[in-house]
């Protein structure tokens, strides 16, 4: 299929620059999928489809536009790139939008990031509906009679993705894709339902635990929120779970891109070369991670991808500056988009942790919440386990930490030994310390 | 990838979104039309989809047994104007286009979808679907009578028709107005978004039912400085709009809105943590109640037993002043539809009357569940998507109190005036919701402003402590305002009058 979406793409240009565009970058995705979930023993759902999706953006008398379509229908596509090119023409002028200087695109590595599966092709719909039930299986007979209701499911794809721009660009990309994932609802007191999940997502099928392991860690992870308590507005350790310490890192990151900086929507935009944390901060991108759900050797808009710190040691190093805004800000491009996140992983357990801190929450998940990127405050409603004396003593909800986050990085204090490998965000759980924790 | 979470959750767009104005000042007279008069055949008429067609691929999905099928046809134009620095220099584009094909057995779904209209895509993309059942094959009704509908939302002028040249011109004065109103701001971004959904639903058991849906909104964004302190804000109006709502007059209330809850932020708190007495005021901050009741009522949780409202029908939840409804027939919100993505059509569902838990909302499989009609809640995000329960329009009926006698029986707590999102656990009830802008209350009195913070709750606790409801009732006039659930977003409305709940944990800054 490699070559038709290489053709489309050519085709593409092609009528773009007939109809008057200067330049122009089209990306083509291919997906094929299967999705299977089961409940109750027996199949709830089968999804499966092929789809495919063009995007193209035209540069026009120093104008811009961005187009995307599902009708690829040839008479149809043509007429849709005529009618983009001629609407663009009536925008506003911006020199500063165009196709990156084809240096940027030099230097790209020729790695094999292990992100295609060639075991994919072997799957079938016995082995895919075994999958599944297996999750359930362990699921339910780990929750045993506390279960209310448990859904597994199993997901796979196969996808091909081409970039392809005017000013002599051109990449390909074939990956696969898979998950496996269960949710429980248990009987608690009252009306209490407590439910939790577990979902592990993969390239390599390889890299998922085993179905049984997934069905029993969403049943342990259920039955840790029965009984669930308030307690009182206190002052006290945290240790944020490794899976959901994307969502507070999330508030850092969205203020870290080129646009935020030049839209003065950042509380980091003067901070380059500053300390912005404590020590135990350092946050890398690194695109080139075997297996890595976000690796990749270009960015979308063809930029070569290199390993970057962008915050060392507490010291914010680099932002996420795209071609465009790195033109309206003057500075150098790095890239648009994260890729891999990597925080380094500390010495210690969880539980080793938390003996050494006797009293604290152990955050595994958060609700609601946001967090403002121009001043940096943020509040965020968190579930998780208190624990006193070293040992868990009940699970909280309806809990919440509210703080700045230019206070609150340097007061990370450890990060545990436990990596997270389902995610683009490789985080270990991290420690904070002196947060306001407030419940009743 | 797909989040498994089952926590749902509500954006509402880039800006805040509210209103004040009353949905009924902008009825224009005549109103209702018949949904299908201008829109039938659309389908027929551009791919070549025939009755016959889609007897033909619906036959398809229930040759191996299945209790029903149904076609999903879309094709959808999705436009954004974007202007940042003084200049509209950004536009988008997508066409969506594509149908899918769905076989039900009992609660069982089979679903496939292709973006190639053409019988074979079709046939191949139904075979896949109808593998959920294995039985003999059933057959499609022999004839598909067209559905007939009030039409919520009738457009005299189709989005698609006005010139990129009219629409330039709107999107320049609202960012000369808002720099115009105030030498502090600093940078503004406008979007004027617009949508036109055409959709055909065809059911094996003979319902045809076309559709057209209108959907566009104008928001401005404001970055303001003040003594090296920046802050910034927004405003948006907009819901299933023509382009004719966005007058002059409506440029310059949603400048006047965006830059005046920039600069008030330069005077904002983050209010003490901690439970405490919460006042919600008109419009907006109805996304609680979708939050709080809403979510938990989508009868899928019930049938399921996995929401924590699923024994509670008929019981007492609330005062007996409470009321709230869930409505796809309010006319141009944004959550309105003249029939749901299942060819039900539209109506009026009260989840609680007058304190007593009513009715849950339905899609066909959970009303066939439940022996009960579908309340027209079987929503979809597009094609690509299986229908399930969702909500439209969620509100609560006015009270008899005044606004200001709310707060004065708040004593000490906070006043919540716009909400930027919101997340709930189906099963605990537990809900957050995010206070983007407030106030404090002070002995009854509103005092300093407050901002950013997220409020906890649970959902049957909450009902149960609204303790005053005001007469202050209004729709908020956002276009922006998206619920996710289960990896779909589908556009929903709120409405509320000023109400007071005794106790909620607020999530501050200071013990």
């Amino acid at each position: 299929m490699k070559q038709e979406l290489y053709d489309l793409a050519d085709k593409a240009i092609k009528i773009a620059k007939a109809a008057g565009a200067d330049d122009c970058r089209v990306s083509i995705n291919g997906e094929r999928f299967v999705e299977i979930s089961y409940r109750d023993r027996r199949p709830e759902g089968i999804k499966e489809a092929t789809s495919r999706g063009l995007q193209v953006e035209i540069f026009v008398n120093n104008r811009y536009s961005l187009q995307a379509t599902s009708d690829l229908r040839p008479q149809a596509l043509k007429s849709f790139i005529e009618k983009a090119v001629a609407s663009t023409r009536l925008l506003e002028e911006d020199p500063l939008r165009t196709l990156p200087d084809p240096k940027y695109y030099q230097g790209r590595k020729t790695l094999d990031l292990k992100q295609y599966d060639p075991d994919y092709k072997k799957l079938t719909p016995e082995s895919r509906h075994s999958f599944v039930g297996a999750i359930e299986e362990s699921c339910l007979a780990k929750g045993g009679d506390k279960v209310i209701s448990v859904s597994a499911s199993g997901y796979d794809s196969y996808s091909e993705q081409v970039l392809m721009a005017s000013n002599g660009f051109d990449g390909y990309v074939e990956y696969t894709a898979f998950y496996g994932a269960a949710e429980m609802t248990a009987k608690d007191e009252g009306d209490r339902r407590p439910a939790d999940y577990y979902v592990a997502i993969a390239m390599i099928r390889q890299d998922l635990p085993r179905p049984e392991e997934i069905g029993a860690e969403a049943a342990s992870r259920t039955l840790s929120l029965l009984g669930a308590k308030k307690i009182k507005t206190e002052t006290l350790p945290i240790i944020i779970e490794n899976r959901v310490v994307g969502q507070v890192t999330s508030g850092l990151l969205q203020t870290m891109s080129g646009r935020s900086i030049q839209q003065k929507q950042s509380f980091l935009a003067d901070k380059k070369g500053q300390k912005v944390g404590s020590e135990k901060l350092t946050l890398i991108d690194d695109p080139f991670i075997p297996g890595g759900l976000g690796s990749r050797t270009f960015d979308d808009q063809g930029i070569a991808a290199k390993k970057m710190v962008m915050i060392e040691a507490g010291v914010l190093r680099e932002f996420y500056v795209d071609w465009y805004y790195g033109r309206k800000l003057g500075w150098e491009p790095t890239t648009g988009s994260p890729s891999n996140l990597v925080i380094p992983a500390g010495k210690r357990s969880v539980k080793e942790i938390m003996k050494d801190l006797g009293r604290g929450i152990f955050v595994t998940g958060f609700i609601g919440g946001n967090s403002n990127s121009t001043t940096g405050d943020f509040s965020i409603g968190i579930i998780g386990q208190f624990f006193e004396k070293g040992e868990i003593v009940h699970p909280v909800s309806e809990m919440n930490i509210a703080d700045n986050h230019l206070k609150f990085w340097p007061r990370l204090v450890e990060a545990a030994n436990d990596p997270y490998p389902y995610s683009q965000m490789r985080f270990p759980s991290l420690v904070f310390s002196d947060v306001v924790v407030s419940g009743l | 990838m797909k989040n498994m979470s089952r926590r749902s959750f509500i954006k509402t767009g880039a800006t805040a979104i509210a209103g004040t104005f009353a949905a009924s000042s902008f009825l224009p007279k005549g109103w209702p039309a018949l949904a299908g008069e201008k829109t039938g055949g659309y389908f027929e008429k551009e791919f070549g989809i025939t009755d016959e067609l889609c007897r033909k691929v619906l036959s398809e999905a229930l040759s191996k047994g299945g209790d029903f099928a149904d076609l999903f046809f879309e094709h959808t134009i999705t436009n954004f104007l974007i202007l940042e620095d003084g200049k509209v220099n950004r536009a988008s584009c997508e066409v969506a286009l594509g149908v899918g094909i769905r076989t039900v057995k009992g609660d069982q779904v089979g679903y496939g979808f292709t973006q190639d209209l053409s019988e074979k895509a079709m046939l191949a993309a139904a075979s896949t679907a109808a593998t959920i059942a294995s039985a003999s094959g059933q057959k499609p009704a022999t004839k598909f009578a067209p559905l007939k509908t009030k039409n919520y939302y009738p457009v005299t002028t189709l989005l698609s028709s006005v010139p990129l040249e009219s629409k330039l011109p709107l999107v320049q004065s609202l960012n000369e107005k808002c720099f115009s109103l105030s030498p502090l701001v600093r940078k503004v971004m406008v979007v004027f978004h617009d949508q036109e959904r055409r959709i055909l639903v065809v059911t094996s058991d003979g319902v045809k039912a076309e559709d057209l849906q209108p959907r566009s909104y104008l928001s401005s964004s404001v970055v303001a400085e003040k003594n090296g302190r920046w802050e910034r804000s927004g405003w948006n109006f907009g819901g299933r709009r023509e382009f004719s709502y966005y007058t002059p007059a409506l440029v310059e209330e949603l400048a006047r809105r965006a830059v005046d809850r920039a600069l008030v932020l330069f005077e904002a708190i983050q209010p003490p943590a901690g439970e405490m007495p919460v006042v919600l005021g008109p419009g907006v901050t109805g996304v609680l109640l979708h939050e709080a009741i809403g979510h938990g009522m989508e009868a899928d949780f019930n049938r399921k037993k996995i929401s924590t409202y699923c024994t509670m029908l008929g019981k007492k939840v609330a005062e007996p002043f409470v009321t709230i409804i869930d409505d796809g027939t309010v006319p141009y919100l944004t959550g309105s539809i003249n029939f749901d993505d299942e060819g039900t059509p539209a109506q009026k569902t009260v989840l609680v009357d007058k304190g007593i838990l009513t009715s849950y909302l339905h899609d066909r499989i959970s009303a066939r569940s439940y022996g009960v009609k579908s309340t027209g809640s079987g929503r979809r995000q597009s094609y690509q998507h299986y229908p399930i329960p969702r909500m439209r329009n969620t509100y609560m009926l006015g009270g008899e109190a005044s606004p200001e006698d709310v707060i004065k029986a708040a004593g000490n707590g906070i006043y919540v005036q716009d909400v930027a999102n919101g997340q709930v656990k189906i099963g605990e009830g537990d809900f957050a919701f995010y206070v983007s802008q407030g106030r404090l209350i002070e002995n009854g009195k509103l005092g300093a402003p407050i901002k950013d913070v997220n409020i906890m709750g649970n959902g049957p606790k909450m009902l149960a402590n609204i303790v005053m409801v005001a007469k202050d009732f209004e729709f908020a006039q956002g276009g922006g305002g998206t619920c996710g659930k289960g990896g779909q977003g589908v556009p929903v409305g709120f409405g509320q009058p000023t109400c007071l709940v005794k106790s909620l944990t607020v999530g501050g800054v200071r013990g």
